[in-house]
């Protein structure tokens, strides 16, 4: 009950603070753009008169695969400014201290401030991907393997990511957290390329090191898992032996790493709530 | 006032033992303390004694390094031992983001108000606290005194029975001083037990029944107002001529806290010596002309008491 009113709290913070207003009006802006790019390119690779069958469907999964990238980076983004100053920026500024003498636990006060948070991501995520795949399927017919599938990973990874700078939000200052979780989120990222390049050459040397980086770090790894699920079946089935887009897999994700990537979230917020119990404010 | 009768009740806070470190700087060492159910109690202390770790500490901020500490009879772990607990922070500071009204709801939210007595009695806690008809405000708009307000109107929304207040009048002007004042008095009146941490002597002077005076980490005088301003006093003695013969006299009865013009400060242990005073100056030769009592005010005591010693 009184995690609801910390929730609810956080969320008119949010729309308080125009956050809404702006993500609502910047991704409405997003959408529209991706809409116009994607109707322009479809209609001229569909027209080219040198491709064959397949041309079209590469080009509307490069563009689909290529606009998701972009949302997953942006609710990425979203995810580690909403979290990095979460607790600290409370704690620095002095505001946590009326609020935590109510009689409710820390625990009641994190738990609180994460489910807003995850609400307010999977609105986002799951608005902004839904509209880009429907405009895919409006346009070219795009029919992913499995859309559902791959949004519900792209929330997984925004959940990920907002966990871990939560966590890090209840010992380190706002901005070395920040440091923290963006160096992290970019090393798994080329972990990621590197993983690829790895395999491309068939290294395994460089393949592994992406997998450990991946390991400590999954972000890169769901996003890997989500863009399986969100090429078409022809794609795929082509790009084995033409090779694939890089920052998409061609092969569906390892149980062990679906596994890897439901924990991850669910250790560092029991982390959290145990740095945080601690904590002298 | 009579203190109250009955069987006596739990302490409304109590410290037993309480030391906190941060790192190697000691913020308390071995803090025991007691506050009595209605009590207005003052603590005192110098900036940096500790005054601010030892209200975190009660109110579940902060956790004590060794030693106990309560609230209301539970130990402030719990979150329960906080529902009838309000807090105003040393620094106020606030969601600024929300309206008046909206923190306070907030509040009463957390502090578990039903539903049906929030509106009624966020108007009457602002009413309070001066802040009438500013309530949909944001409280980024708020001068530091509103703040301050807004503060104290959050800490007495949940009708508490133990109210911790930290420096509550800092930002505020002589009149807003004067309004908590009679705010602390009223809250006294209806048994609500008042812990003020101050380094406004005259403030604590004015409202406390009782104080702790606390220096570096250690308290190093409890007791009650009355008590302690009237512990130590003095005789001012006012002559026609002051000399050496007549300061080794006065050094029998007392010491010689200071000389000026034809006046001489005589501590003493007891006031009662002032008749042997005056007949040893008067069979001397000297003409008395005054001869009384000086009470010491609790800034020489505390004066006395932090910057003495082992200073």
């Amino acid at each position: 009950m009184t995690t609801l009113v910390v929730a609810r709290w956080t969320v008119a913070e949010a729309v308080s603070r125009r956050l809404v207003l702006a993500a609502i009006l910047l991704s409405a802006a997003f959408v529209g753009l991706f809409a116009l790019a994607f109707s322009i390119l479809y209609d001229r690779a569909e027209a080219d008169p040198g491709g064959d069958a397949l041309f079209a469907v590469f080009a509307a999964t490069l563009l689909t695969v290529l606009g998701l990238y972009a949302v997953q980076f942006l609710a990425a983004f979203l995810a580690l400014l909403l979290s990095a100053g979460a607790i600290s920026g409370e704690v620095e500024s002095g505001t946590l201290h009326a609020v935590l003498a109510r009689p409710l636990g820390r625990g009641q006060y994190l738990l609180g401030r994460w489910i807003a948070s995850v609400a307010l991501l999977t609105v986002y995520v799951v608005a902004m991907a839904g509209s880009l795949l429907l405009v895919a399927r409006l346009v070219a017919g795009y029919q992913p393997v499995d859309p559902v599938r791959a949004v519900a990973l792209l929330v997984l990874e925004t959940v990920l990511l907002l966990t871990a700078g939560l966590l890090g939000s209840t010992f380190l200052p706002t901005l070395a957290n920040a440091v923290v979780l963006f160096s992290l989120f970019g090393l798994a990222w080329l972990a990621g390329i590197v993983e690829f390049i790895g395999q491309t050459v068939a290294n395994q040397t460089l393949a592994n090191l992406g997998i450990a980086v991946s390991l400590v770090f999954p972000s890169d790894a769901v996003w890997r898992a989500a863009s399986y699920y969100l090429q078409p079946p022809a794609f795929l089935g082509e790009a084995v032996t033409r090779g694939g887009i890089p920052f998409a897999a061609l092969t569906p994700p390892t149980t062990a790493l679906l596994l890897w990537a439901l924990a991850y979230p669910v250790a560092t917020l029991l982390l959290a709530l145990r740095t945080f119990a601690r904590r002298d404010l | 006032m009579a203190p109250r009768a009955g069987p006596p009740a739990a302490p409304a806070l109590e410290l037993t033992g309480v030391r906190k470190a941060y790192g190697q700087q000691v913020a308390l060492d071995d803090v025991t303390l007691r506050v009595e159910p209605g009590e207005v109690f003052g603590f005192l202390g110098p900036n940096g004694a500790g005054k601010t770790t030892a209200v975190k500490i009660l109110t579940g901020l902060v956790h004590a390094g060794d030693g106990e500490a309560r609230v209301l009879g539970r130990p402030v772990g719990e979150p329960a031992a906080r529902r009838r607990i309000g807090y105003l922070p040393e620094h106020f500071r606030f969601q600024d983001w929300a309206t008046g009204t909206a923190l306070l709801e907030f509040h009463a939210r957390l502090a578990g108000l039903p539903a049906g007595q929030r509106p009624a009695r966020i108007a009457e806690v602002l009413e309070l606290v001066g802040l009438a008809g500013r309530g949909r405000q944001r409280i980024r708009t708020y001068s530091k005194g509103m703040a301050q307000r807004i503060g104290l109107a959050q800490a007495l929304l949940g009708r508490p029975e133990l109210v911790l207040l930290d420096e509550p009048t800092s930002a505020l002007d002589p009149v807003g001083r004067r309004e908590v004042r009679d705010l602390i008095g009223r809250l006294r009146e209806q048994g609500v037990t008042v812990f003020l941490n101050s380094h406004l002597l005259s403030e604590v002077e004015l409202v406390c029944d009782r104080v702790a005076i606390i220096d570096r980490g250690r308290i190093v005088r409890t007791g009650r107002l009355a008590d302690l301003v009237g512990s130590v006093t003095a005789v001012r003695v006012a002559l026609d001529r002051v000399d050496q013969p007549l300061l080794d006299a006065l050094g029998r009865y007392g010491r010689v806290q200071s000389v000026d013009g034809g006046s001489v400060v005589l501590v003493v242990d007891d006031v009662d010596v002032a008749p042997a005073v005056a007949d040893c100056v008067v069979r001397a030769g000297y003409r008395l002309f005054e001869l009384v009592p000086v009470q010491r005010s609790l800034e020489e005591v505390f004066l006395g008491l932090v910057h003495g010693g082992d200073r």
